[in-house]
């Protein structure tokens, strides 16, 4: 894939890139659970009852077809899934990152309905009228 | 990507979103301090209202999230600062003493006023 975005954006990516490489322990867990309420992946400020208001306002349920843009490893778009019974397509650059979504999306159970993009958000490769609801935590800033 | 979101979403379907970004009325070495402190893109020229007006969007709401975002800043470097062992083992020191000045910087700025968070919500007509 050919290098895009600015070079700011592109750094921003190489340490994406670098931090989902690292696997998780127990200690990154119980941080997680500390600071976000729960243990989904999460790296950012976005916490569970955050993504519960997120789910609400969406209006997520069963069939509700949701894309999350910079899913990182699925929070909150597989967690949203989990809880509303929709489907879901997780999206985002680093591979390490959508594999240990997807890695959870089959231990939860849910991977019949949760999917996974490997995609920039500058080139998203959807059809219109694709999705009923778009969800994305700190990715335009 | 607003405008790519609009297109890929159906007639009525909605976005919600986090996002950070600097306060309205700095000054240009607060901007520049902000800036700084703050994630990559977060200079955003206009207000994301704006933007997802701009798109396309409609029903377009924001609701403030900054005390929560200060919150959370504090608690992830107390967190890794009490887990600081186990994730200087699994990261490097380098990369946990390097994550643990971002925060603080950016805490800095929270409470300085210069960043804050928000969530909005925008529907396509």
């Amino acid at each position: 894939m050919a290098p895009e975005g600015t070079k700011a954006e592109r750094q921003t990516l190489d340490r994406f890139i670098a931090r989902y490489g690292v696997g998780q322990n127990e200690a990154t867990r119980a941080v997680e659970l500390a600071v976000i309420g729960g243990d989904w992946g999460a790296n950012g400020y976005t916490t569970l009852a955050q993504a519960d208001v997120l789910g609400q306002v969406l209006g997520l349920e069963p069939g509700t077809r949701l894309l999350d843009l910079g899913s990182g490893r699925g929070w909150p778009g597989l967690y949203l899934a989990k809880r509303h019974g929709c489907t879901a397509v997780l999206s985002d650059l680093p591979v390490e990152a959508l594999r240990a979504g997807a890695a959870r999306a089959r231990a939860e159970k849910v991977s019949g309905r949760v999917g996974s993009v490997l995609a920039s958000a500058r080139h998203l490769p959807f059809t219109p009228d694709s999705f009923d609801a778009i969800v994305h935590t700190d990715v335009l800033c | 990507m607003l405008r790519a979101c609009l297109r890929l979403l159906r007639p009525a379907g909605r976005t919600a979103f986090h996002t950070i970004h600097l306060a309205d009325g700095l000054t240009r070495a607060q901007h520049r301090r902000g800036a700084r402190a703050g994630p990559v893109a977060v200079a955003c020229s206009r207000p994301h209202t704006q933007l997802l007006g701009a798109a396309g969007f409609v029903d377009v709401r924001e609701t403030d999230l900054t005390p929560e975002f200060a919150s959370v800043t504090r608690a992830w470097m107390e967190s890794y600062d009490a887990h600081r062992p186990e994730l200087e083992a699994l990261l490097g020191r380098d990369t946990f003493v390097a994550r643990q000045a971002e925060r603080r910087s950016q805490l800095g700025a929270i409470e300085a006023g210069l960043l804050r968070r928000s969530m909005l919500v925008a529907s396509r007509p």
